[in-house]
């Protein structure tokens, strides 16, 4: 497995998630839906490692991640508002986790440029982040959550955002992605968004799982 | 119609008030300009004394900009991002040097250098004498300006979306890598507005330097000297000098910060 979530729990306010357990295989795409305050965010920040759980274990890789840092974490996370660095060019948002893994100049180009070429943004290298479209943006954004090879793919609401013809690209590039066998977590309010591209969903509502299948 | 000639009213109203606030800045600047006298004037363009001391202001208020700011980022980070008990009287205490007399900031300032101090005593141990010094001329400065440092990058640091840095966090960058990669850089603007703004106030400050060192003399000391001793005549050319050096330096600086 991937990724295994065991007995998660944790708190915020009067607000309880889990205790919830579920897994992933590797290349699975898990859609996590549930209505606004369902805890869905949280659960993703959780294995991202934004938060701490109160209870639980987070295993990826066979590796127990509960309370590694969101740094040391083989966690990629594609923010819903896309969170691209509006200091740095599409280039240098791409290549920002490579550099601060320290690669090599030469290598660090070769995955931008290979990045660049699966999302079809090789004419955007240069451009400042802040010119870009919104399907643009979040296909740089998605070169960049995945350039580090990322062992799971969290995907924060990543068509809500889209209008109607952009959102059918959008949809394009995330088969594209999983079928490069990227494990992918896709969180939406919407389940018919994922339909056809999940391959195991998780319905969340107050914090539990109302279904799994 | 009404609308438009109540706001025009309220435009022409306030244009007025405005108007008359910029007068009050600009006209006892300009005065001075005007009433200075050619033999005096180049005179004292020529006088060592008056070089030396602008040279000492502006380098001795660049040096503990540059040094407070080592100090005083750290903490403006800290504030923006972290909650914790006594927050609020820690950031009342940052803004004290601004609210309190600068002569009294001096005084305080001097118990805490002379050789009766543990920092005095320290420094005589070595030969050194803080009273009187270019030293103590700095911590004069940095005590009274750089408040305005550390609420500008303050400021500047929690204007960053926090999102920006957990993504930087999720891409797998430590918090020194955050700090300097993305939160620093996104903050620029404040931050060299805040060092612009310190070493602007550090250089201008008379009453806390006079008190811990008479000499050797910055020039707002030198404005004074020569106005007690000599009368207005020969510290209208020195105040003008000053004032227009340091006009110079922040149309360039303003220039800079706004490429």
């Amino acid at each position: 497995m991937m990724l295994q979530i065991e007995s998660l729990e944790y708190s915020v306010g009067e607000f309880n998630l889990g205790p919830l357990s579920f897994e992933l295989e590797k290349g699975g795409y898990l859609a996590i839906s549930g209505p606004s305050g369902s805890g869905k965010s949280l659960l993703m920040e959780l294995i991202a490692g934004l938060r701490k759980a109160k209870h639980g274990r987070i295993i990826i890789d066979s590796v127990n991640h509960t309370f590694t840092p969101p740094r040391e974490r083989p966690v990629g996370l594609l923010f819903q508002d896309y969170a691209l660095f509006p200091h740095l060019s599409v280039y240098d948002n791409i290549a920002f986790p490579l550099r601060i893994l320290k690669k090599e100049h030469r290598q660090i180009e070769s995955r931008v440029n290979d990045l660049a070429e699966f999302f079809s943004i090789e004419t955007l290298k240069h451009r400042d982040v802040g010119t870009l479209s919104g399907g643009e943006r979040q296909r740089v954004a998605l070169a960049r959550a995945i350039a580090y090879e990322p062992s799971v793919l969290i995907l924060d609401e990543p068509l809500s955002a889209l209008d109607e013809e952009l959102r059918e690209d959008a949809r394009e590039t995330l088969k594209g992605l999983k079928d490069s066998r990227q494990t992918i977590i896709h969180v939406t309010h919407n389940r018919n968004e994922v339909e056809g591209l999940a391959s195991k969903s998780i319905v969340l509502s107050q914090g539990f799982i109302k279904s799994l299948f | 119609m009404r609308f438009n000639n109540s706001f025009n009213l309220t435009y022409i109203l306030f244009t007025l008030l405005g108007g008359t606030i910029l007068i009050f800045l600009i006209a006892p600047l300009l005065g001075l300009f005007f009433s200075l006298k050619a033999p005096g004037f180049f005179a004292t363009i020529h006088d060592s004394d008056v070089s030396n001391s602008i040279y000492r202001t502006l380098l001795i208020s660049a040096l503990v900009t540059l040094v407070a700011s080592l100090f005083a980022l750290p903490l403006a980070y800290i504030l923006a991002r972290k909650k914790f008990p006594l927050k609020g009287l820690i950031e009342a205490i940052i803004d004290l040097p601004i609210v309190i007399p600068h002569s009294a900031a001096g005084i305080a300032l001097l118990g805490f250098i002379s050789r009766d101090s543990l920092l005095g005593s320290l420094a005589s141990s070595v030969g050194l004498n803080l009273v009187g010094s270019s030293a103590a001329i700095g911590m004069a400065m940095a005590f009274v300006s750089v408040p305005f440092l550390i609420n500008s990058a303050r400021d500047g640091f929690a204007a960053v979306p926090v999102r920006l840095e957990q993504a930087a966090e999720t891409l797998g960058a430590s918090r020194y890598q955050v700090f300097t990669q993305i939160s620093l850089p996104l903050a620029k603007r404040s931050v060299i507005s805040g060092l612009v703004l310190m070493f602007a106030r550090g250089m201008s400050e008379f009453g806390a330097v006079v008190i811990v060192a008479y000499h050797p003399m910055t020039t707002p000391v030198l404005i004074f000297d020569r106005f007690n001793s000599y009368g207005l005549d020969y510290a209208r050319p020195v105040a003008a000098i000053f004032i227009a050096v340091t006009l110079i330096i922040f149309i360039f600086l303003r220039i800079y910060q706004k490429r």
